[in-house]
């Protein structure tokens, strides 16, 4: 299950943050993918460790914690998804997949005339979409 | 990792046992010890101690009960107590000695070896000799000694060791045999150990699985003091699986302590294996052991009442494996690279202790909540029956038993889970983790911080002042706190920020600071709205509750009440409160980088970018909070840089209460009919200031006083330069303009330039059109008062090259040169008044080519002063010259303001007169130059005169300038060589000659060069010059002045003509009267030369003579052809064209139509002399 979500800008600043669970751990989720862009950080300015696989958006694990497990997908404006689940066999595969769709709900959502960039993204459809999306998370066949 | 006793930290060493002659032990151990691998050593002074090596046990029966997985001695028995090798050392002496001694030898021997033989311990027979006695030992009684001994022969080693000198020698001689010996028998000992084991491995012949993890934890140490360090690895992990399978299965003991056995085998094994994979520098695999061994056991908790056993012991798996990696890594472990990492590969932050310090804390912080349950529920923790005390570690690992005191031995009892339980909770007690936690956060936050990971080490001092904060030490986590609220700031993490100044704000309470409450209070109430705070109301957002709109609310309110004095503050102290007061006045500063810029901005911006002293300009003052509910300010103030432009505005609504007492008598106070700040609107006010004094004002401070005590000083901005809110940058905000003009709110700045008063003195510069090359061009500057008196007056004059770009003058570290510089401020020359001369200090004065500084003296008011400036031009150049008047208008305040007087002038630079030069021969005369006959003429040919002729060389001069000029001599200097050449007449005009401008003027020099020479310097034209004063009285100086303008003659090509022709003819001639013509060929050589002529036919003349032939003219001689000529017509006509061809040179003469024309009168003329 996806826990928490977040869009964070170029100044790391969380542009959407949303966390999925009814426990009282919302400050907990965003501590945890506020450490995690340090991961991001040392992952990007660290090409010589990168290897081939640079040019992909999709950054990988970025760290597993006890109970979660991080992962995170830099777009080629730098804008980056920061993904929290708890499930903690969940496969490559699907959070690839999951990103490539939030992607493009993101991509929709800021290209709205009425979005400033580098601002929050408040749209509620936006909102709902995500919402679905994390829903079927997990469900669908695929995974 | 200290916990752990040594034998398991450290890889196992092989141990011997050395026994008799204990006076060469020390040699033998420190050898062993010495070689690599290591060996240690036990050292028996005589054979009766050899019983310290413990016997064998009996083999174990089938049957036999089994009380624990691993027993606590067994590894350091091995390690200390029972060795692989025996040596014995017996002293040749005795060897070779009487029956006696032999026979004690071989008892000795006898004695040893049947202790070790039940251990299969090797042996090795040892006879140390004597220095040069090695000889005398028997060769029978060494074969005796081996037999009795059963060693091979290579077991036994003659060892010399006395002489002092030879002991390296010995050693190095013996010592490899001995080393290698012992070396030798103890891997066999471990190999044979290891597989009498491994055999009841393979056999399974075991009748447990607490036997099955023993056997294969056996064999890997076994292994391990072979350095087979794969086979140990694989036995380990054997042990490891075997013990797994143990759980859930096992009922030997209540199950409480059989799973606290069962994890204290696990983390041994674990701890060898770890140890084993980062030795040998496989981290990755060492990493993914160490994720499965935390998984295999984290769901393993345990009864509830022991689970926080369960999270120590993980906690501690976490700080071994990181103290682990911390060791290895200092070793400099390089780390894989990695980009997407796969999830079965270890990330980026698993390489670094710091991840596993950080994870030990939740761990530790969940065994204190566990404990703190667990103490709550047993009542009766306190005073247990004392049975606690008497709990001891038993005989096996992960097992306690109670020592009971019997007759003078003590007896292990074990115990029952709940005597457990209580005395794990006695024990735990004892032990309070808050520090433990703080110290290794710090770890991690240290850690952290090397890597350069700022949030993750953000995220541990957060915890860590956390931490800090519960145990009430307010200052250190508030310290912590405010490093890591700059963070969450700048990258606008509100409900983490949020939480964060919830904990500063208690901490405030705590520390007792009202200032640090408000402030963090404040900062809370404009903090902008989570996106999603309606979701999370009911959540745990920190010790501030909820971030909600209402919350902050609430928070803005109390805030208020506090710093009006309204309220008190409560304080963490029991009972005690802290109040607002005149006593405790409240003072905030907001500055550029304060976060407080969301409580209050304020911009200033003045209407216009410049003012005249004295006049009015207008001033927006633009306030704007972003707190959740209005806020009234009871005055403002503003403040200036100059300071008697400060100003106060008074809230209108407001009764004027103890705030208008702040106010210094004259000091200007403006009311405002409100001054209510509602959230994220603009307050707008404008007001007129006036400043006399010139120079800058600038608004520097707002200050908003709310209540009698509290005082809110905030820097002005201008709003051209705001720089955007902290935190609310990120939010989807109405953006509106702080001013009414928008043009304003772009370019507004909060200073403005005020002007310096009018002048009013006349600085005047006597404009005199060009100046010219070369004279000292004089300009008069006057200065004239016409409403200011001068005082200290400086007059500064500036000469700057109006193409801008090259500056007149070099650099000012390079020498001045005349060469350089093509105009240069030569003097300033002025009239100094009687008066002012005993002032000569005042009277300042400081030339330099391009600048020039003089002090003017003090006038009154109607007076005028006037220096000239004496200025030269070396090239024709414009120039712009700027001169610049300062003066105060009172003297001796030194308050009042300079006032400032520019005046420039382009004046041009221009070059007077022109000279140029033409040489010309005598009339009628032609000199045969040969070098003018040659080939083409090349442009630059240098012109060529005749060797001791005549020649003419005439010199014009052209005015070019606009002013009309006198010449005063125009001569003719000659170079170095002197007689060369002769040059007449040198002239010096009885009287100027007075040359308009585009006039003319010519006069002829001759020249007779008297050397023959291809290059002669002629010498320079020097023309003496003045302008032409007239009547213009302002240049008297110009009048004594003259000038010299110098125009250097080219070069000339000196040559002997061979031939000169020259033709001769009376000036005029009459019709009718026969005249004769004659042409004289001069031959200046030394041969004879043929020459060929021919007269034309004219019909204006009638001739008499040859018509055309071939002469010779003898060397140095001269021939004349002569013709008579009688004209037939009047006027000017053309004399009959003689041409006269030299054959030798293959040249002609071809005398030009002006040279023969003549004029012929119709009849005699009459002359009349005029005066004579």
């Amino acid at each position: 299950m996806i826990v928490c979500l977040a869009v964070v800008g170029h100044q790391n600043n969380p542009l959407y943050i949303q966390s999925f669970t009814e426990a009282d751990d919302a400050l907990k989720l965003h501590h945890i993918v506020h450490c995690s862009l340090d991961v991001v950080d040392e992952r990007v300015n660290n090409p010589k460790k990168s290897g081939p696989t640079i040019n992909e958006a999709f950054l990988g694990l970025l760290y597993p914690t006890e109970n979660y497990k991080v992962y995170g997908y830099l777009t080629n404006t730098k804008v980056k998804f920061i993904l929290v689940t708890t499930d903690l066999d969940v496969r490559d595969a699907d959070v690839r997949n999951f990103f490539r769709r939030f992607h493009a709900a993101y991509v929709d959502a800021v290209t709205n005339p009425f979005h400033v960039p580098g601002k929050k993204i408040t749209s509620k459809i936006f909102a709902e979409r995500v919402s679905t999306m994390v829903k079927s998370f997990g469900l669908s066949p695929a995974s | 990792m200290e916990e752990y006793p040594e034998e398991l930290r450290t890889p196992p060493v092989a141990l011997t046992c050395v026994v008799g002659c204990p006076e060469v032990h020390g040699l033998i151990t420190a050898h062993l010890h010495s070689q690599q691998p290591p060996i240690n050593t036990i050292a028996l002074p005589d054979f009766s101690k050899i019983s310290v090596i413990p016997p064998k046990k009996p083999p174990r029966e089938n049957s036999e009960h089994v009380g624990g997985i691993l027993k606590r001695d067994w590894l350091s028995k091995h390690r200390t107590r029972i060795p692989a090798v025996v040596a014995a050392l017996f002293s040749s002496s005795n060897v070779s000695g009487d029956p006696a001694q032999w026979l004690q030898v071989c008892t000795d021997l006898e004695n040893l070896k049947a202790t070790i033989r039940g251990r299969n311990i090797k042996l090795v027979v040892v006879v140390v000799s004597q220095a040069g006695h090695k000889d005398d030992m028997s060769e029978d009684r060494m074969i005796a000694l081996r037999k009795r001994a059963e060693v091979d022969s290579k077991y036994l080693i003659v060892f010399v060791p006395d002489e002092h000198m030879e002991l390296k020698q010995s050693l190095s001689r013996h010592g490899p045999r001995l080393c290698t010996a012992f070396a030798d028998l103890a891997s066999t000992y471990y190999r044979d150990e290891g597989r009498r084991v491994k055999v009841r491995l393979e056999k399974k012949s075991f009748s447990s699985m607490e036997l099955n993890v023993r056997y294969c934890f056996k064999v890997a140490v076994y292994a391990e003091f072979r350095r087979d360090w794969p086979e140990a690895l694989k036995l380990y992990e054997d042990a490891y699986h075997a013990l797994r399978e143990m759980v859930g299965t096992s009922t030997r003991m209540p199950p409480i302590q059989r799973l606290v056995e069962i994890k204290t085998i696990a983390e041994q094994l674990h701890f060898k294996m770890s140890t084993l994979l980062l030795h040998g520098g496989k981290v990755v695999e060492a990493i993914a052991w160490f994720r499965q061994h935390t998984a295999n056991y984290r769901k393993l908790l345990g009864a509830p009442e022991v689970i926080f056993l369960h999270w120590e012991w993980l906690s501690r798996q976490y700080l071994v494996f990181a103290q682990l990696l911390e060791t290895s890594s200092a070793n400099g472990l390089q780390f894989p690279s990695m980009a997407s990492v796969p999830a079965d590969k270890p990330t980026e932050w698993e390489f670094h202790p710091a991840y596993y310090y950080q994870a030990i804390t939740s761990y530790l912080k969940e065994k204190n909540i566990c404990l703190e349950l667990a103490l709550s529920m047993s009542e009766d923790v306190g005073p247990i029956d004392g049975s606690a005390e008497s709990v001891v570690a038993s005989v096996y690992h992960g097992q306690f038993a109670r020592l009971l005191e019997r007759e003078d031995t003590y007896i292990m009892q074990s115990l029952t889970d709940d005597e457990y339980v209580r005395y794990t909770l006695v024990e735990g007690k004892r032990f309070l983790d808050s520090f433990e936690i703080i110290a290794l956060l710090k770890r991690s936050f240290e850690a952290y911080n090397n890597l350069k990971a700022e949030r993750a080490a953000a995220y541990c001092g957060f915890q860590m002042a956390r931490e800090y904060f519960s145990l009430s030490e307010f200052s250190n986590a508030k310290q912590i706190f405010d490093n890591i609220a700059s963070l969450y700031r700048r990258e606008g993490w509100l409900l983490s920020l949020w939480e964060l100044l919830g904990y500063l704000r208690e901490c405030s309470r705590g520390t007792g600071s009202v200032k640090d409450f408000i402030e963090y209070s404040l900062e809370m109430a404009a903090m902008p709205e989570t996106t999603n705070a309606v979701e999370l109301s009911s959540k745990y957002c920190g010790p501030a509750g909820p971030a909600t709109l209402s919350q902050r609310a609430k928070i803005h309110k109390e805030a208020f009440e506090v710093a009006r004095g309204g309220s008190e503050l409560t304080l963490k102290e029991q009972n005690s409160h802290l109040k607002v007061n005149s006593d405790y006045p409240l003072y905030l500063e907001i500055d550029l980088v304060s976060p407080l810029r969301v409580v209050l901005l304020s911009l200033v911006a003045f209407h216009q970018p410049t003012v005249k002293p004295g006049a009015l300009s207008l001033l927006t003052i633009s306030l704007r909070t972003q707190l959740p509910t209005n806020v009234e300010i009871d005055q403002l103030e503003v403040q200036f840089n100059q300071s008697e432009c400060n100003f106060i505005i008074v809230n209108d609504q407001k009764p004027h209460i103890a705030a208008i007492s702040n106010v210094q008598p004259g000091r200007r106070v403006e009311t405002a009919p409100t001054l209510v700040l509602a959230t994220n609107k603009w307050l707008r006010l404008t007001y007129e200031i006036k400043s006399d004094q010139s120079g800058k004002l600038e608004c520097i401070y707002v200050i908003a006083r709310i209540g009698p005590h509290f005082t809110i000083c905030c820097r002005a901005e201008s709003p051209a330069s705001m720089s955007d809110l902290p935190l609310w940058k990120f939010e989807n905000l109405l953006e509106t303009i702080p001013t009414v003009d928008p043009g304003l709110a772009f370019s507004g700045q909060k200073a403005i330039q005020v002007e310096e008063p009018d002048p009013q003195v006349d600085l005047n510069l006597g404009s005199s059109g060009p100046a010219l090359v070369g004279e000292s061009f004089i300009l008069p500057v006057t200065v004239a008062s016409k409403g200011h008196a001068v005082y200290s007056g400086e007059l500064k004059i500036n000469l700057v090259d109006t193409r801008g770009g090259g500056l007149l003058s070099p650099r000012e570290d390079e020498p001045f040169s005349a060469d350089n510089l093509h105009v240069e401020l030569v003097d300033i020359s002025c009239h100094v008044p009687e008066d002012q001369s005993e002032a000569p200090s005042d009277n300042i004065q400081k030339i330099q080519p391009s600048f020039g500084l003089i002090s003017v003296p003090s006038l009154d008011v109607g007076d005028s002063w006037s220096c000239k400036l004496k200025i030269k031009w070396n090239r024709p150049k414009p120039i712009m010259l700027y001169v610049s008047l300062g003066y105060y208008p009172q003297n001796g305040e030194p308050s009042s303001q300079k006032v400032h007087v520019h005046k420039s002038l382009q004046i041009e630079g221009k070059t007077a007169v022109t000279i140029s030069h033409r040489y010309m021969l005598p009339f009628r005369k032609d000199p045969l130059l040969l070098s003018k006959i040659k080939s083409v003429p090349e442009p630059d040919q240098i012109p060529s005169l005749a060797l001791n002729e005549l020649n003419m060389l005439l010199i014009s001069v052209k005015n070019c300038s606009e002013v009309p000029l006198r010449l005063l001599s125009m001569s003719i200097e000659m170079e170095e060589n002197k007689g060369s050449c002769n040059v007449q007449p040198q002239h010096v005009f009885g009287e100027p000659v007075v040359h308009v401008p585009g006039e003319e003027f010519k006069k002829v020099f001759t020249i007779v060069p008297s050397v023959n020479c291809t290059k002669l310097k002629i010498g320079t034209v020097s023309l003496r010059w003045q302008r032409d004063s007239g009547v213009r009285e302002q240049f008297h100086s110009c009048d004594t002045e003259s000038q010299f303008m110098k125009h250097r003659l080219p070069d000339v090509n000196i040559e002997l003509p061979p031939l000169v022709v020259s033709m001769e003819c009376p000036p005029h001639a009459i019709l009718g009267n026969p005249f004769i013509y004659s042409i004289k060929i001069y031959n200046h050589t030394e041969l004879l030369q043929e020459i060929k002529f021919s007269i034309s036919d004219s019909q204006s003349f009638v001739s008499s003579g040859p018509h055309s032939d071939t002469i010779f003219v003898l060397p140095s001689s001269a021939h004349v052809l002569s013709y008579m000529l009688v004209p037939l017509g009047s006027g000017s006509l053309q004399l009959p064209r003689v041409t006269v061809t030299s054959v030798r040179y293959a040249a002609g003469l071809q005398p030009s139509n002006t040279s023969s024309i003549i004029f012929v009168y119709p009849s005699k003329p009459h002359f009349e002399a005029s005066d004579t």
